[in-house]
């Protein structure tokens, strides 16, 4: 049994349903985040399983226990708001000391645990400030160390980095990372930025209108996307719309060959929920890191340079071909490989094609 | 910091003027050493004051005052902030009807709420007691504070009390450690107001005093109907410092600006 079990859960806010049929196992210790586009029901799961919202359907259990049958406030789940949520009219030391009073800890264990919690994300000179004196990033620090001090069995961190701006934010999630595996606990992360869910956990879980479509390990779900969705939405991609033209062999590593338009390229066989069609739709998908340069005419489809934008460690190309525009991103390391308005041929390896179920649109 | 243009400035002065003027002309009577009012006084003395000392009623009617203001506002105060808690953050049949009687006060006219308070008073028994009037001006002055109360509820951000919750916190200690706290200036504020407000109400509480609780508006009304010595000035130059001396402290606690338009607890 999983430490944390969401099995069927479901919440309907009148006729909407914002979470629909959701199940997720979380192991202890584990590190997972529910990443999705604004209004998928990341923030109504999350509600659900700290009790701020009772699910209409469905169950949550830890450890085998209903976590439904207890009430929010004796759940022992530390939560970070995206508003980070700090007491205005307390220090920040007194912020710390909130949830260890509530829990009747004698005032020299309180103390301590304040003092090393405080620690953990570097805070101790400031534990007399009040929170309106403190920069968004330490803010934050707080907020995490009010949740942590409790030693919550889990913890669940709601956008906890979106108001930050994008260097601090880096800096907060190596340091997220470090301190979630330093104390081993068991962390569900809400985001709808790919790269900070990629980067921080074990396992991500991807939603889409209120459903789980994908729950895999960041580079699993990136390689393997199960879904068009899934596909856009970790990361760029060249997405196409094609057809099977010729079935693959029996054999395991068979390939075989699909049609963009009049392009005719090999592509590993394409997964069961494509069907037993002849000649099936399909969604092709390459990453632009998959995609190489060739001379004209020498890869699988000729095109012209329309862009090349600089972005510092990389670059990234926009090729006007016969396919529509296909973006290519290269590492920086020396001088541009081909120049705007050159005409070059692009190529990728069989194997780095992605077949999808078609959808009309993403 | 923007600069106010010259015509800004002259409105600003005149504004002030405008308001300062009667004060500094109580004031100045006050300070008369002349049995009539007069103003500028003819020379400065502390006569009028010393009177107060020989008019034991006077005193016994600011005691009245400030003992009714207390309790009413106090009274008030313990009944706003519920509803306005309850108003303000949640959706209920009868929600705008709760808050169109609280605010009723404001639109009766005081005459019509003066005879109607004494007829309902004589009613129930209560007819010239201190209950009486304390219950009375807790209803005139409940918009105020409500208003005040629920201007700070408006402002205030759910997933605090959420934060609190979840850390273990049970819902009347959530109250006490978190949502009071962050109230408070709305409080302060509406409870200063109000306790103002009960202090020199004389409309309607001149219907329903009687001699024993006569407050300290209604004592200076009658004295005033029957003469016009120096003494009324005196009187309400006392109470113009008490009230400049109550602001102060709470300018002190709070910020005056922050109780009155509302904002962030210090
Ligand atoms: N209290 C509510 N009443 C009605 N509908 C709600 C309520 N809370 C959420 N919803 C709806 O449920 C859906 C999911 O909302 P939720 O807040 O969980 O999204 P989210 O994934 O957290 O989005 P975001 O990234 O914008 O925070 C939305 O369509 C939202 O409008
Ligand atoms: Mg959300």
């Amino acid at each position: 049994m999983a430490f944390l079990e969401l099995k069927g859960l479901t919440k309907r806010f009148g006729e909407i349903a914002a979470v629909e049929n959701f199940d997720l196992s979380v192991e202890r210790g584990e590190f997972v985040s529910l990443l999705g586009p604004s209004g998928c029901g990341k923030t109504t799961t999350l509600q659900m399983i700290a009790g701020f919202e009772t699910p209409s359907a469905g169950s949550i259990t830890l450890e085998g226990r209903d976590l439904l049958a207890i009430k929010a406030r004796s759940r022992g789940i530390g939560i970070v708001f995206q508003s980070y949520a700090l007491f205005p009219h307390m220090t920040v030391a007194q912020n710390v000391e909130f949830g260890l009073e509530m829990r009747k800890i004698a005032a020299p264990e309180r103390r301590q645990r304040v003092a090393e919690a405080l620690a953990l994300v570097h805070l101790e000179a400031l534990a007399d400030r009040y929170p309106r004196a403190m920069s968004g990033g330490q803010r934050q620090r707080v907020a995490l160390a009010r949740a942590l001090v409790i030693r919550p069995e889990i913890l669940l961190l709601d956008e906890p980095l979106s108001n930050l701006d994008a260097k601090l934010r880096e800096e907060m999630q190596l340091e997220l990372r470090g301190i979630q595996q330093r104390m081993g606990v068991t962390t569900i992360l809400v985001t709808h930025d790919q790269t900070e869910a990629m980067a921080l956990s074990d396992r991500v879980a991807v939603m889409h209108r209120g459903r789980l479509v994908q729950v895999a390990r960041p580079l699993e779900a990136y390689e393997h996307p199960r879904s068009d969705f899934v596909s856009s939405f970790l990361g760029k991609t060249n997405r196409l719309e094609g057809k099977v033209v010729e079935r693959a062999g029996e054999r395991a590593g068979d390939l075989c060959r699909v049609a963009v338009g009049e392009t005719v390229f090999a592509a590993p066989a394409p997964p069961p929920e494509i069907g037993k069609d002849a000649r099936p739709r399909v969604i092709v998908s390459v990453r632009p890191e998959k995609v190489e340069f060739r001379a004209a005419g020498a890869g699988l489809v000729d095109g012209t340079v329309a862009a090349r934008i600089f972005l510092g460690d990389h670059w990234l190309y926009q090729i006007e071909t016969p396919l529509g525009v296909l973006l290519v991103t290269r590492q920086n390391v020396g001088p541009a490989e081909v120049e705007t308005g050159g005409s070059v041929g692009l190529a990728w390896d069989a194997a780095q094609v992605r077949l999808l179920p078609f959808e009309e649109t993403a | 910091m923007t600069r106010n243009g010259p015509f800004a400035l002259l409105f600003n002065a005149l504004f002030v003027l405008f308001m300062a003027a009667p004060l500094v002309v109580v004031i100045g009577v006050s300070l008369t050493p002349e049995g009539f009012l007069e103003f500028p006084p003819s020379g400065i003395s502390l006569r009028w004051f010393r009177a107060i000392l020989d008019n034991p009623d006077f005193i016994e009617a600011g005691w009245t005052s400030l003992y009714l203001g207390v309790a009413a506002a106090s009274l008030s105060t313990a009944l706003a902030v519920p509803a306005a808690l309850a108003i303000g953050r949640r959706r209920f049949p009868g929600r705008d009807l709760l808050l169109a009687t609280f605010m009723s006060p404001l639109t009766v006219p005081t005459i019509v709420l003066g005879i109607a308070f004494l007829r309902f008073l004589s009613q129930i028994g209560l007819s010239g007691t201190f209950l009486g009037l304390t219950l009375c001006h807790a209803v005139i002055i409940t918009p105020f504070i409500l208003r005040l109360v629920l201007a700070s509820v408006t402002g205030l951000d759910r997933t605090v009390e959420k934060a609190a919750e979840s850390l273990g916190a049970s819902d009347f200690t959530v109250f006490r450690r978190i949502t009071l706290p962050m109230i408070m200036p709305g409080v302060v504020g509406g409870w200063v107001l109000a306790f103002i407000t009960s202090f020199d109400e004389l409309t309607v509480t001149v219907f329903i005093v009687n001699p024993s609780t006569t407050t300290l508006p209604v004592r200076l009304f009658n004295h005033i109907t029957q003469t016009t010595d120096p003494l009324v000035a005196s009187i309400s130059t006392v109470v113009i410092l008490f009230t400049v001396g109550l602001m102060f402290v709470i300018e002190r606690l709070y910020g005056l600006d922050r109780l009155l338009v509302g904002g962030e607890a210090r």
